[in-house]
């Protein structure tokens, strides 16, 4: 019995990996039909992404804000709700973060205040999509939508006038030194900011799984109806979830900027910060929504990002291959048959057990 | 200048933005009336631009539009089979679409030799035709004018119509009813993926007569946005198309007219057709109703 | 091969002009061995735009093939991807010299140009004050002023009220051209009086798209200047020149003709060729080609140095489109595939026909502005700051 128990434990596992193989079999058969070699590509993107300290460092760098993002999908799902409004929410605590930067504060102190405005900046912009959805019944994936080209437009706002650097119109004002998060591997873009990440991982496991609302959120999430009839309070859950999702998405933002080399700043175009949030979706989808899994899938993605840059150099396949994977996987994994379509062909035991 | 000739210019290029706008607001309306809720369509404008201008180089305008059409519904199909047949989740299949279409855009044009953008030639653009309001419109503005009347007509007053809204209304009685469920949603979301492919084939083949890896700039989302707007009703997704590329056209206006534009941010301006929508489907102007069985799988017991 | 002696006649010319201003040593010694690789880095602007960074793939491209390089490009998909991209690049070691088109590299540039002091760099577009950095920058200014009293002068003739300008991102470079057109524009107003008496009082439609790819944005604000009365649209945004010209196309036939009036003016490249030749009356011809092709060969030559190399009116880095570049660029546009084979013929005689419907008067003038910049009897303003261009707007408001 307790083998079982382990076998579909791993069998979410399973899945990703299976969703991974088949998104990278799909990347080498364009690279074929485009004439690249897949192998050459291949081995190319595992250097560039977890073969030395300097590509690991990279990949986890490219890994700090999306476990967060991941983090604020999870969570919604997980208490029943399709929350694609990270996005919206990342500009949001990004350019909170960059408006403490207005402010002198002594260095330590800076960069907590810095964090906390973003976090609740990000709360902030989340929580009228929970109103709407408790108030008016209105769709969650549409209030999102919505909120997050709000925020966008706001974003081309600000950064062209209230957060605009005097001397370099292209950017907003940079974060002080004194809010950054110092680099943690010396000539990577690798900060402590990855730290923030890790916690925020734990702690939404803690909230999710040790803590009576956490347990009431998986229950809507699983059950809706059972748990009226027990008399669990929807706006309770669902307002945990946006909140609590907008806290992670906002500080992905903050983490962004106050923790990426060399420019600490956003760009107009708003640049590197642009789909962070919807790259979280993917990376929630392929970690099962769970922390633990999230952690994993942000490193692979982050890393498929970096390795993604030196595959462009030596055999040249285009960098954004790596987007079509991605897409890929995230199809893959919206298919429940998936997996049963492998099964008709003897696959290991693991998938066998329903 | 006066203020009535702005008025005009503005409203002449909201009517080219607004055709894929509505053309793809239009094919979600037939879609979510059977029950599947397509957010990919911001990946399909963008991944048909691109064929559509393959298409119009190897073999004229014609060519062009079709292959647009013809990318739309083949993710169409697929988005129709994951989602009816398979059981998928409809918005994470969406989802990918988008990220698969980004990825494969601009991965294509860097192929193509030139990663910023390709042009369509000239010659393989759509021909313009010379009308009484203005010379050299596009014929497709006509086509996007008519398709909601058509769709509205189809869905309120043929059998088929009855038959796809039960579809979307209650599967289970439908299916009891002898309706095949999964074969008219399927079918629904080719056709209505096809509406959001020549939406996008209008862009390269005809307005602009290029593609960049964001031509899109987040149409796909703004005719989500409409279909949300209308409530499900055609016509109200004209209306829906022609406001937010109003409002987009005026956003662009602000922002090169002296005078205006160091008062009234077009950033402010272009997020006003957002909280509109907001505001509408919070039910500030009305009630809006949806299919009970929106964006949920039948499966039958 | 006449183009050819042309470049090295620039080439000696800028070389003097760099020797007699920098004073920096520590460049690597003539002869040092060569790993014979150079490596371009672009920003999110991309290659395609048959403009900025066309035009220094092109010059990086004739430089490798000229000197025997292999040549390694680099694309940037968002500007998390600058250091990496960079330091991946300089961490590899196998290059010679890493350059970097476009002013949002700088800070990336920076930081790895400090990490990798043997390493050899050169930007373009922005000053990067490292040994090891060779800064190349242009005084698009100058050439500004020369396309902003064309196109005044153009507009009056044709009885225009306005010019207009579609920018890009806004960034300090972009701010040089503004400057420029603004103080062309104003010349150009005087001229015209000058000439026939009255100031046709030219207007000034401008605005900064916040984008360098969405071409859909530059034909939109160029159909609002167009309805607005804008009889020229100075293309200072790379690729959305693509759409700017779509909506002059578009205004000319929509008066049923072919030829402008209305014409967009074209930049860093020369665009003329665009718009089968008759709606690009002109250029500001920006050569990045140049600036990199100098960096390589004084790497391949052992002359390398770093600091800041000026290109300006005065030793043609900066200039109008002239008939020689006509020729010369169509076949950029063939490369491209921008244009055909077929197209050469009509697009050259289209051109002149353009150009000999505009009095000789103006051009002779455009010649006049040209000549006291060189002779730097006027001095052509710029700025670099949010609070320069505003001084400058409003010395120049152009209402």
């Amino acid at each position: 019995m307790k083998g079982l128990a382990l076998i579909s434990r791993l069998r979410p596992f399973g899945e990703s990996l299976l969703a991974g193989l088949v998104g990278l079999a799909v990347g080498a058969i364009i690279m074929l039909i485009y004439g690249f070699d897949p192998i050459e590509a291949y081995i190319a993107l595992f250097r560039g992404s977890f073969a030395s300290l300097y590509s690991l460092s990279e990949a986890l760098a490219n890994a700090t804000p999306l476990i967060l993002t991941g983090l604020t999908f999870a969570i919604g799902l997980r208490g029943g709700l399709f929350n694609i409004g990270a996005e919206g929410q990342v500009y949001v605590g990004a350019l909170a973060a960059i408006a403490m930067s207005l402010f002198q504060l002594p260095a330590g102190l800076h960069l907590i205040a810095t964090l906390l405005v973003a976090m609740l900046a990000g709360a902030l912009w989340s929580l009228p999509a929970a109103i709407l959805k408790l108030t008016r019944g209105v769709h969650e994936v549409i209030s999102t939508i919505m909120f997050n080209w709000i925020a966008h437009f706001l974003a081309y706002y600000l950064i062209a006038n209230i957060l605009v650097d005097p001397r370099r119109a292209e950017k907003t004002i940079s974060i002080l030194p004194s809010a950054r998060f110092p680099i943690l591997v010396p000539r990577t873009s690798l900060s402590y900011g990855i730290l923030v990440s890790l916690f925020c991982a734990g702690l939404v496991l803690f909230l999710l799984w040790y803590t009576t609302i956490g347990f009431e959120v998986r229950a809507m999430g699983f059950n809706p109806a059972a748990c009226r009839y027990a008399g669990i309070k929807r706006w309770r859950t669902a307002l945990f979830a946006f909140v609590i999702g907008g806290f992670t998405a906002g500080l992905a933002g903050a983490v962004h900027v106050m923790g990426r080399p060399p420019s600490y700043a956003i760009f107009s175009g708003l640049g590197g910060l642009l789909n962070l949030g919807f790259d979280g979706l993917g990376v929630a989808m392929i970690g099962r929504n769970h922390p633990f899994g999230i952690v994993l899938a942000a490193i692979f993605f982050g890393g498929l990002m970096s390795g993604g840059r030196l595959m462009q150099i030596s055999p040249g396949v285009p960098l954004e291959l790596i987007r079509v994977v991605e897409g890929v996987i995230i199809i893959a994994l919206a298919i429940p048959e998936l997996v049963r379509l492998f099964r008709l062909f003897k696959w290991p035991l693991i998938w066998r057990r329903t | 200048m006066t203020v009535l000739d702005h008025f005009w210019g503005i409203l002449f290029i909201s009517l080219h933005a607004l055709v894929p706008i509505t053309l793809a607001a239009t094919g979600e309306v037939l879609g979510e009336t059977t029950g599947l809720f397509n957010i990919g369509l911001e990946g399909i404008i963008l991944l048909s631009a691109l064929t559509g201008a393959l298409g119009a180089e190897a073999g004229g305008w014609l060519v062009g539009l079709l292959a647009g059409i013809g990318t739309g519904m083949a993710i169409g199909l697929i988005f129709g089979l994951i989602s009816a047949y398979w059981r998928g989740d409809q918005l994470i299949v969406g989802v990918g679409v988008n990220l698969l279409a980004l990825g494969f855009v601009a991965f294509e044009l860097i192929i193509l030799g030139a990663p910023g953008f390709h042009a369509v030639p000239r010659a393989a653009q759509v021909p313009g035709i010379n009308t009484p309001i203005g010379r050299d419109l596009s014929p497709l503005i006509f086509v996007t004018l008519a398709l909601p009347f058509l769709l509205y007509y189809l869905l309120s007053r043929t059998q088929l119509g009855l038959k796809l809204k039960a579809v979307g209304e209650n599967p289970a009685a439908a299916d009891v009813a002898g309706i095949r469920v999964n074969l008219l949603r399927l079918l629904a979301a080719t056709l209505g993926a096809g509406l959001a492919g020549l939406g996008g084939a209008f862009i390269s083949v005809d307005w602009i007569g290029s593609v960049t890896k964001e031509i899109s700039a987040g149409r796909g989302f703004i005719a989500l946005a409409t279909v949300v707007f209308s409530g499900l009703n055609p016509l109200l997704v004209l209306l829906g198309g022609f406001i937010f590329g109003f409002f987009e056209s005026l956003a662009t206006w602000i922002s090169t007219f002296p005078g205006i534009k160091e008062i009234v941010p077009w950033q402010v301006v272009a997020m006003v057709p957002y909280i509109v929508t907001l505001l509408v489907v919070a039910g500030a102007i009305g009630r809006v109703r949806f299919p009970a069985a929106l964006g949920r799988p039948y499966i039958r017991e | 091969m006449k183009g050819r002696i042309r470049l090295l006649t620039l080439l000696v010319a800028v070389s003097l002009l760099v020797s007699g201003l920098a004073v920096m040593t520590g460049g690597a010694s003539a002869g040092a061995a060569l790993k014979g690789r150079v490596a371009v880095i672009l920003d999110v602007g991309g290659r395609g735009d048959l403009s900025f960074n066309d035009m220094g793939f092109k010059g990086t491209d004739e430089a490798a093939a000229d000197f025997g390089l292999q040549m390694d490009e680099i694309q940037s998909a968002s500007d998390a991807d600058y250091l990496p991209n960079t330091r991946n690049a300089a961490v590899s070691g196998k290059y010679d010299l890493i350059i970097g088109v476009g002013f949002l590299l700088t800070d990336a540039f920076n930081t790895v140009a400090a990490e990798f002091p043997n390493q050899k760099f050169a930007i373009i577009d922005s000053v990067v004050d490292q040994p090891n950095v060779m800064s190349i920058v242009f005084r698009e200014n100058e050439g500004s002023a020369l396309v902003g009293a064309l196109a005044a002068m153009v507009a009056a003739y044709y009885g225009y009220p306005k010019v207009g300008v579609v920018l890009g991102i806004e960034i300090p470079v972009l701010y040089h051209f503004e400057a420029g057109y603004r103080f062309g524009i104003a010349w150009g107003n005087k001229k015209y009086e000058q000439v026939k008496g009255t100031n046709p009082n030219i207007g000034l439609l401008w605005t900064y798209t916040g984008t360098f790819s969405d071409i859909a944005k530059g034909k939109a604000a160029s159909e609002a200047m167009l309805a607005q009365g804008a009889g020229l649209i100075y293309n200072v945004a790379g690729p959305l020149g693509i759409g700017d010209l779509e909506a002059v196309t578009e205004a000319v036939r929509a008066k049923g003709q072919e030829a402008g009036p209305p014409f967009m003016i074209g930049v860093d490249a020369n665009q003329d060729y665009l718009g089968d030749g008759h709606r690009v009356l002109a250029s500001m011809m920006k050569r990045v080609d140049r600036g990199c092709y100098k960096a390589v060969a004084d790497v391949v030559h052992g002359t390398f140095q770093g600091g800041i190399v000026s290109l300006g009116v005065i030793n043609r880095g900066i200039a109008i489109s002239r008939y020689q570049d006509l020729l010369d660029f169509i076949q950029f546009g063939i490369n491209a595939k921008a244009i055909t084979e077929a197209d050469r013929a009509k697009i050259i005689s289209n051109w002149l026909e353009m150009r000999g419907k505009i009095p000789y008067w103006i051009w002779d003038a455009v010649s006049e502005l040209e000549m006291k910049i060189v002779s730097g009897e006027i001095v052509v303003p710029t700025a670099n700051t949010v609070e320069e261009m505003q001084a400058v707007r409003a010395q120049y408001p152009l209402p």
